[in-house]
């Protein structure tokens, strides 16, 4: 496998020495890259909770396991001393329900080290079967991570030695289109913690506000921190060991002590986890319910495009079936807070806007597959999985989501549209597993643990690891150039804040393709 | 049935816990979850499962969805 060490100056680098040789327009700082426009139709597919070393860390070329410190593999305990073994994974490794099971009891004594779920010499647990899922949240994210150490994942977990699972993927599907495509191997996501913050990541780069939460049913979830503001105030009673417990905190909410929502809130609008309330409107939910956040308005991504009258959708799993027929498990397994354009007001029920941009994926994908048959998606198109082919922790498995979804990359592959297509294909967040390299300092509210990404199109460096360093923001770097879009607050703050701290900027994406 | 013990064998399934706090009578714990469910879980080990995602939370807990179990 090849490796770049293009950073994301790299493009307009390439743009100013070929306007040294053509008599054109001298390129400006800022401009799209050059040749960005041979991409017509951009498709980004959004899978769930895997860190890069889970599935990838042994990926060849890639910044994996392998090239870990020694340092870097151990965990520590609370009071940061190393430990000698990882603790259990506390009531078993496998999902409940799985045969045979994986016990608590055959988890203890691992030594303190990364540990494979499918080694034949080991737990032997397939990839079609659910595991034990972890925390994933957003103060436990950034405790856990400790400042770039990595050495805090066991620590601040409710899983024991859970975070230090990782899977040999090298026979997935997804591991062979990587390997046929763009591997990006320094991606890492937008925001700390969990699935609601980095889809509001991915569309929007914010974080959603709860505008005088302290006055309303969401006050019991103010989070207490530190005076660092950047972790959970333990309680007096939290176990001083991991050897001793899952950790307690004075308040673990979903707001942070200003008000922004971090952790999973439900949205303003049906299909929601809230009903609406008692002889209410039924389109939406119930807004006196602490966990229903208020109807959003900071500008997204889709409203940038829609600005710019570039086409685009949101198409989700099951969506209209859940509307129709509600929620089931373990199929389709639908997630209200997998919908981030539902938390916002210009995409309520009954908008123009609404009915043009979310649609339904049907069930298993089928009606987006066929869009991608007939050649007739958008400009931009977004893609979520039903729960039980996202690759989750807990209740999907990942061979199930990962044949989805290369299943839809081989459709994409014989798309009328294919010839101008750029594919992107992200977990949306780590899933609270471990991963071995620092984030990148930025600010407030990312970026979180390194997440596998790969980049498909016929303009993709084919058989090729990214180095480029990478957000969930770079997805919106890339759809912002292409189509000119005014770019999103939370992207400049996220770029002064890195360079503030003397990181590489983060890139566009057109690190892994070969535009020319 | 101890609400620490409610709380783990839920998320261990998946479903993120949402919210937790006393209930009004302060005889136990309310909890939301990310599929929707709520969890009346009273000091007396008692248990109640309702809402959207009850059957499924109801699962993982051994209980009967929207019935009353110690």
């Amino acid at each position: 496998m090849k490796r770049s060490h293009g950073l994301a100056l790299f493009s307009s680098t390439l743009v100013l020495c070929a306007a040294a040789s053509v008599p054109a327009p001298a390129a400006q700082p800022g401009d799209p890259p050059a040749n960005i426009a041979k991409i017509g139709t951009v498709v980004v597919i959004f899978a769930e909770n895997r860190a890069f070393d889970n599935l990838y860390g042994h990926f060849p070329g890639a910044e994996g396991i392998d090239q870990a410190s020694k340092e870097s593999l151990q965990q520590r305990d609370r009071d940061g001393s190393v430990l000698s073994e990882l603790p259990p994974v506390w009531d078993g490794l496998t999902a409940k329900g799985v045969t045979p099971p994986v016990t608590q009891a055959m988890t203890e004594h691992l030594p303190n080290a990364p540990f494979t779920v499918n080694d034949p010499k080991g737990f032997n647990v397939p990839l079609s079967v659910a595991t034990h899922d972890l925390w994933h949240r957003y103060y436990q994210n950034q405790m856990q991570i400790n400042g770039g150490k990595n050495d805090m994942f066991v620590a601040w977990a409710d899983s024991g030695a859970m975070p230090m699972s990782n899977w040999d993927a090298s026979k997935t599907d997804m591991w062979a289109v990587a390997q046929k495509y763009v591997l990006a191997d320094h991606f890492f996501m937008g925001g700390f913690g969990g699935s609601f913050f980095n889809h509001q990541w991915l569309i929007c780069a914010c974080a959603p506000y709860y505008a005088d939460a302290d006055k309303n049913p969401a006050k019991p979830s103010i989070s207490v921190t530190d005076d660092g503001g950047t972790a959970l105030k333990l309680a007096d009673n939290s176990p001083k060991s991991v050897r001793d417990g899952i950790p307690k905190f004075v308040s673990d909410g979903n707001l942070t002590p200003d008000f922004y929502a971090v952790n999973t809130m439900q949205p303003p609008y049906q299909p929601s986890g809230n009903d609406p309330a008692p002889g209410g409107d039924p389109l939406l939910a119930d807004p006196s319910k602490p966990t229903t956040l208020p109807p959003q308005t900071e500008p997204t991504i889709g409203d940038m495009l829609s600005l710019k009258q570039v086409s685009w959708a949101w198409y989700s799993g099951a969506w209209q079936y859940t509307l129709d027929h509600g929620n089931h498990t373990p199929i389709p397994n639908f997630q209200y807070h997998h919908q981030p354009f539902n938390y916002y007001a210009n995409y309520a029920p009954g908008t123009e806007a609404r009915r043009e941009h979310l649609r339904d994926a049907g069930l298993a994908g089928v009606s987006f597959i066929q869009a991608i048959d007939d050649g007739a998606l958008p400009q931009v198109s977004f893609y979520k999985p039903q729960g039980n082919l996202n690759e989750h922790s807990g209740y999907a498995d990942i061979q199930a989501g990962d044949r989805h979804i290369a299943d839809v990359i081989s459709h994409l592959e014989k798309s009328p549209q294919w010839p101008h297509m750029l594919v992107v294909v992200a977990y949306d967040e780590n899933g609270g597993i471990w991963d071995h390299v620092a984030p990148p300092k930025g600010d407030r509210w990312g970026p979180g643990t390194r997440i596998p990404a790969i980049i498909v199109s016929p303009f993709a460096k084919h058989g090729y690891v990214d180095q480029t360093p990478y957000d969930t923001t770079s997805i919106l770097r890339f759809i912002t150039e292409r189509f000119e879009l005014p770019v999103l607050h939370g992207i400049v703050v996220r770029d002064r804040a890195v360079a503030a701290h003397g990181e590489p900027p983060l890139g566009d994406l057109t690190g892994g393709l070969d535009l020319n | 049935m101890d609400v620490d013990r409610v709380v783990a064998l839920v998320t261990a399934g998946g479903i993120e816990l949402t919210d937790r706090r006393r209930n009004a009578k302060g005889d136990g714990w309310s909890l939301s979850f990310a599929n929707g469910a709520t969890v009346e879980v009273g000091d007396d080990g008692s248990a109640r499962v309702a809402g959207k995602g009850a059957r499924a939370v109801a699962r993982l807990l051994d209980l009967p969805s929207a019935t009353r179990a110690s």
